[in-house]
């Protein structure tokens, strides 16, 4: 394979998706094994290391741009889009389980306080964890402020009578 | 750095051959200017400039361990 930018990238999507993670994960000089699955709504991503650290950066900021332009590069031109997920030793579904435990800590402070609550910035699917995983839960909504980046959370309780 | 970043705009725009990217150095940063047609530019930045932040945050973590600060330029042809 070349090592300059005038790579010819495959035509399917998830094949760019692979040939993307590749040259990221070798420039990046993380030792790794890359792994897409392709399924009918979303292309996976998985990258399995000891090391991934440097890949995921701080608070995911790194594995989540390495996700948007793996999205952008894969559907380039084409209608036929699917989600596209890169995840890095399990750090989807921990950070998964990070946010819904502040989400309960923050239900839980915003209802003995009365107060609104405000979570640290989250990307859009960050958000959407919260929004869902507090949909259902008695006296509280939720919604979001601010701006990109910093976007995040509230907690609220609800006005009663 | 540089061939990162060519391999990431030649990725993401319709016409991977008008993408040129230069190294310059200033102020002790290195600079990559990445030269783009004026349709393509659009694509490379991306709303709100998400595109353009995601190569800088690649290529920000590909420099770790370098003292050099690597700053990512876009440029219309």
């Amino acid at each position: 394979m070349s090592t300059n930018g005038a790579v010819d990238l495959p035509d399917e999507p998830a094949g760019r998706v692979q040939a993307i993670l590749e040259r990221v994960v070798e420039e990046l000089g993380v030792e790794a094994r890359i792994e897409v699955d392709e399924g009918d709504e979303e292309i996976v991503g998985r990258i399995e290391g000891d090391d991934v650290g440097l890949l995921i950066g701080r608070r995911g900021q790194t594995i989540d741009a390495v996700q948007l332009l793996c999205y952008r590069a894969a559907f380039r031109g084409r209608q036929d889009r699917k989600r596209v997920v890169v995840d890095a030793a399990g750090y989807r579904e921990r950070r998964r389980e990070a946010i819904e435990r502040q989400a309960d800590r923050a239900a839980e402070r915003s209802l003995k306080t009365g107060k609104e609550i405000e979570l640290e910035p989250m990307s859009p699917t960050e958000r959407r964890v919260v929004h869902q995983h507090l949909k259902d839960r008695a006296g509280v909504e939720t919604f979001s402020e601010g701006e990109e980046p910093e976007r995040c959370v509230i907690v609220a309780p609800l006005l009663r009578d | 750095m540089r061939e990162l970043v060519e391999f990431l705009a030649r990725a993401l725009v319709e016409d991977p051959d008008s993408v040129e990217v230069a190294e310059v150095e200033e102020n002790g940063d290195l600079v990559l200017e990445v030269t783009v047609g004026p349709d393509d530019l659009g694509r490379l930045i991306g709303k709100g400039g998400r595109v353009a932040n995601a190569i800088r945050t690649v290529a920000k973590a590909a420099s770790a361990g370098s003292d050099r600060r690597v700053l990512v330029e876009f440029i219309e042809d």
